[in-house]
């Protein structure tokens, strides 16, 4: 491919399109295992209990909450 | 060998933008399924094979198939509860 074309508007966009989805990923894939870790803590069953599934919304929904709160913290700081 | 190591072999195999995306994309999902893959052996394994005997039991691979049904269950829960839950 001609080094010129790296610079088109297009593959930029392209780029950046999947570097929103590959942060979008990381972030799912990494909330999971965090939130699985927590809520579920038996051998896992053949369906979730509802105490299960609510745990792993909540736990998904906090953790962005905390995120939140740790950057104000650290705005807070200087 | 690999796509992208491919087309360095000669100036008639040069990669047009369209095919560098489309190979791009390919390479970017093969890689989101192998660690999806590997985070699954690892939570399976220490939830299902608790202690390791002489050869897999039943109730360690019918654990192994809930688990990783429960995984990828689990997955969705989560993306929704990040992107489509009322708040």
């Amino acid at each position: 491919m001609d080094p010129a074309a790296l610079n088109s508007p297009e593959l930029q966009h392209f780029i950046n399109q999947e570097k929103e989805k590959a942060m979008v990923n990381e972030m799912v894939a990494k909330l999971t295992s965090v939130c699985w870790d927590k809520c579920v803590t038996g051998t896992p069953g053949s369906k979730f209990s509802s105490g299960e599934s609510t745990c792993l919304s909540h736990c998904a929904q906090r953790y962005m909450d905390m995120s939140l709160i740790i950057v104000k913290r650290f705005q807070s700081m200087h | 060998m690999d796509s992208f190591s491919a087309p360095t072999s000669g100036p008639s195999s040069q990669l047009s933008p369209e095919d560098f995306m489309g190979q791009l994309k390919t390479q970017l999902a093969q890689a989101y399924a192998e660690e999806f893959l590997e985070t699954v052996r690892g939570k399976c394994f220490d939830k299902c094979i608790t202690k390791p005997g002489s050869s897999l039991s039943g109730s360690e691979s019918s654990c192994i198939s809930r688990c990783v049904d429960r995984y990828i269950e689990a997955t969705g829960i989560i993306s929704k509860a990040l992107f489509s839950a009322p708040r």
